[in-house]
């Protein structure tokens, strides 16, 4: 992996985690995997210092551990992508908070502070936050408790695995059927807990996690539900929903192309919902039209009990991700840039010469945009030699075209380097205000302790005054800004998510 | 001419080779043509020709001088020689005749001084007075190509310039009229963006919606056509030209009927612009140069500062 990667992940463990556990996570990006003993030695931490970062990075799932090439000796492994799974956090939250409700929220954001948390611990810690942000009294700890029971059951969440028997380098294992095997609370226990009083909920050493790619799962299909609906409409959107609804009950999640779902049943399914009756009047249309499109999302693959269709998951990124880097070609080199790259694609290898003429742009510019392109490695040249009669020297032809393997992965380091310069930039505006922004939170914690104390208005208002204008108004800025940033790191995160997604399953 | 005494030996006997007659039918059929002919026509006329064999006797011809090959349309074209010419150059001395054999071979498609100077192993002063000379017979001309514009390539006076020199309607003395080809490349994608936005409220179903999106190559003519906006009359392959710089411009998609018509529509591309380019990195010239040390980096960077306020 890369040196950008490298910067970006050991920036995430800096702004999350402090720096210890950047500079442990430095050492274990530089090498396999390693005993305890060395990463001391090369960091130079104190040895407790070491251990407990990293018992902290396992309980986030950023490392794992096996015995090494000693037996009894554990040797430790950095996950790097899960760290930068870190960045997407608030997305995994919203999608909680728009499909299950305020309640899911609470409880996946309470497992994702701690990595790994035991389900009464979850619940009481979302009771407690949901009673301060709603303002009441009581909340229903068996709603959150089904909650949890939910989303465990959509396998949102997942139980950890435990060490099996006591070795030198414990083995975590969990039996399959055990993974999405809703908690059983003993509610009495849980009540008297949130009341303050002893009580055993009864799931002591059961820990849970957030299972990522249950939520990448839905993320995947938002797109692709979303690009239908670009090109067709809500009803064409609709109906693939359906389809994976369907696909997920034959075929295994990230399988490269679903099973055939037959027509008779989808049918059924698209019937039971009233919402949508011209999509049940037009069904079949929207099949062939969805069948027939150039995204080749949907192909219809045998003709028995109606027709079968399948998803072909692999092709849909394969043009998302077309999509995504014509899109930024068309940013960074301008409309006929994207269409000498569009060019390229469709003819797969093209002459300088063909590419003006087809494109119809001036001879110069088109060369000068080729060489662009070409410069910054969207395009790629392919040198052929062709010896034409004797006596004629050997004539060389220059072919563009474009690996598309390449530019992912171009594009994608491009990504980091972006969010990188993001994050960068984004503590560079706090830091250079961090004179103020402490100016106002001493300010706030007057203001609080004297309005426990019982202040007047007046003196409340006196308070405030200390900061003045420009100074409010620049804090305003500030705070813009880094929600702008933030806002555009969230955004960057969709890019690199189609890129990684398509680059998964080519291999 | 030796061309035509061949031609006059046709019919006799029967003990001719096969090889023979065909080679004395092909240049009767040059004769009858004015135009030239192709290979089609050839193979049209002598079915059982052997692609190798017709390639060895036109080759033969064109060393001996009886047929001159040009390319019109991307075909090939053999044509009878002219007997005239080949008097008009008789008065000529002998580099004279030889330029004007080099420029003769090259065709409608031109040929450079340079490459003259070549072949013929003159000296630059004294080519550029035997192209004078020849030019002012009105034997050969000189014409200005569009593929390199200070060029000139010369060729035989009554040829008509091969589009590669010319460039066809979009060029206007050899200048690419690139504000003429934004106009209607701009003009064609409405007319097909009306269409579809007549889909919208469309209820007949999908697939009809579809189809009512649907142009062929014909309407969008016509609209162009009707529109007046360009001076010169341009064809339906022209508007099909553009259209295509269209389909490259990913604003459009094309299928072809079972009839051989282009049919275009408009359609939305999968994804709306995607989240880096709302970075200024995204775009940024400069991204490979950027990092943590020296004058290009984010905390200094003025494109995030404007981006910023
Ligand atoms: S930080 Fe500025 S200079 Fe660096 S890549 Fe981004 S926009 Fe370009």
């Amino acid at each position: 992996m890369s040196l950008q990667f490298e910067k970006l992940c050991s920036l995430i463990l800096l702004e999350h985690f402090g720096e210890i556990i950047q500079k442990v996570g430095n050492d274990l990006y530089k090498c396999q995997s390693k005993p305890l003993n060395l990463i001391v030695g090369s960091t130079k931490l104190p040895f407790q210092k070491v251990k407990q970062a990293l018992r902290i990075m396992i309980q986030y799932g950023f490392v794992t551990f096996a015995e090494g090439q000693f037996p009894d000796k554990a040797e430790y492994t950095l996950l790097a992508d899960k760290v930068i799974l870190l960045l997407r956090y608030p997305r995994y939250l919203l999608l909680m908070k728009t499909q299950y409700g305020d309640e899911a929220e609470m409880l996946v954001e309470e497992i994702l502070r701690r990595g790994q948390d035991t389900a009464s611990s979850v619940i009481i810690r979302a009771a407690t936050r949901l009673k301060e942000s709603l303002k009441v009294e009581k909340v229903c700890l068996v709603t959150l408790h089904d909650k949890f029971s939910v989303l465990v059951n959509k396998q949102f969440l997942m139980r950890c695995p435990s060490p099996d028997e006591e070795k030198g380098v414990p083995v975590l294992t969990i039996k399959e059927k055990l993974l999405y095997l809703p908690p059983e609370l003993n509610l009495k226990g849980l009540a008297d807990i949130e009341e303050g009083k002893p009580g055993d909920p009864g799931d002591g050493g059961i820990y849970w996690r957030v299972n990522f790619d249950r939520f990448h799962q839905d993320f995947r299909d938002q797109i692709m539900v979303s690009a239908i609906s670009r090109r067709c409409d809500d009803n064409a959107g609709e109906l693939l929903k359906e389809l994976l609804k369907q696909m997920y009950l034959r075929t295994e999640a990230w399988a490269a192309t679903s099973n055939p779902v037959p027509f008779t049943e989808l049918r059924e399914a698209v019937r039971k919902q009233s919402s949508r009756p011209l999509l049940g009047q037009y069904i079949e249309q929207y099949l062939k039209v969805m069948e027939e499109d150039s995204s080749g999302f949907v192909s219809k693959v045998g003709d028995s009990s109606g027709g079968q269709y399948s998803i072909n998951m692999k092709t849909a990124f394969v043009q998302l991700t077309w999509a995504t880097i014509e899109n930024i070609v068309m940013e960074r080199f301008g409309s006929k840039g994207a269409r000498i790259f569009r060019l390229v694609r469709a003819k797969k290898f093209v002459e300088q010469e063909q590419i003006q003429q087809v494109a119809m742009i001036p001879a110069k510019e088109a060369k000068l945009l080729t060489y662009r392109l070409l410069e910054e490695n969207f395009l790629h040249i392919q040198e052929l030699r062709k010896s034409l009669a004797n006596n004629v020297p050997n004539k060389t032809f220059f072919l563009f075209h474009i690996d598309l393997n390449q530019v992912a992965r171009m594009v994608l380091e491009m990504c980091y380097k972006a969010l990188y310069n993001a994050m960068v930039r984004r503590e560079h505006e706090r830091s250079e205000n961090r004179r103020m922004v402490e100016k106002q939170q001493r300010i706030e914690s007057i203001t609080l302790t004297m309005r426990e104390q019982g202040a007047t208005a007046e003196q409340l208002a006196e308070i405030e005054e200390m900061l003045t204008p420009p100074e409010q108004a620049l804090l305003e800025k500030v705070r813009t800004m880094i929600n702008k940033l933030s806002e555009a790191e969230l955004q960057l995160d969709e890019t690199m998510f189609i890129l990684q997604l398509y680059l998964s399953y080519q291999v | 001419m030796n061309a035509n005494k061949t031609g006059e030996s046709v019919p006799k006997g029967s003990d001719h080779s096969n090889a023979e007659s065909s080679e004395d039918r092909i240049l009767a059929l040059a004769k009858a043509s004015a135009k030239g002919i192709s290979d089609k026509d050839i193979q049209n006329e002598i079915p059982d020709l052997r692609p190798d064999q017709r390639a060895s006797i036109i080759n033969k011809f064109l060393s001996k001088g009886y047929l001159d090959l040009f390319t019109q349309g991307g075909t090939l074209l053999y044509k009878l020689k002219d007997p005239t010419v080949a008097q008009k150059v008789k008065g000529a001395d002998n580099e004279e005749k030889i330029v004007y054999s080099i420029i003769e071979e090259a065709g409608n498609k031109g040929i450079w001084i340079r490459d003259i100077r070549f072949k013929s192993n003159l000296i630059p002063t004294q080519l550029n007075k035997l192209l004078k000379i020849l030019e002012n017979k009105k034997l050969i001309k000189a014409v200005k190509s569009v593929s390199a514009s200070k060029k000139k390539v010369y060729m035989l006076y009554n040829l008509e310039p091969d589009r590669s020199v010319t460039g066809g309607a979009w060029y206007c003395d050899q200048d690419f009229e690139a504000e003429f080809v934004d106009v209607l490349n701009q003009q064609c994608y409405r007319y097909l963006q009306q269409k579809l936005e007549a889909t919208k409220d469309c209820k007949g179903g999908p697939i009809a919606a579809r189809n009512i999106s649907y142009a062929s190559s014909k309407d969008v003519w016509k609209y162009i056509s009707d529109l007046g906006i360009s001076k010169v009359q341009l064809s339906v392959e022209d508007v099909e030209t553009i259209l295509d710089t269209l389909l490259y411009d990913g604003k459009v998609e094309r299928t072809v009927a079972t009839d051989g018509d282009h049919f275009y529509r408009a359609v939305e591309s999968l994804l709306p612009a995607p989240g880096i380019v709302r970075l200024p990195c995204g775009v940024c010239p400069v991204l490979q140069n950027c990092s943590d040390v020296g004058s290009v980096n984010p905390k200094k960077c003025v494109y995030m500062k404007e981006w910023l306020e």
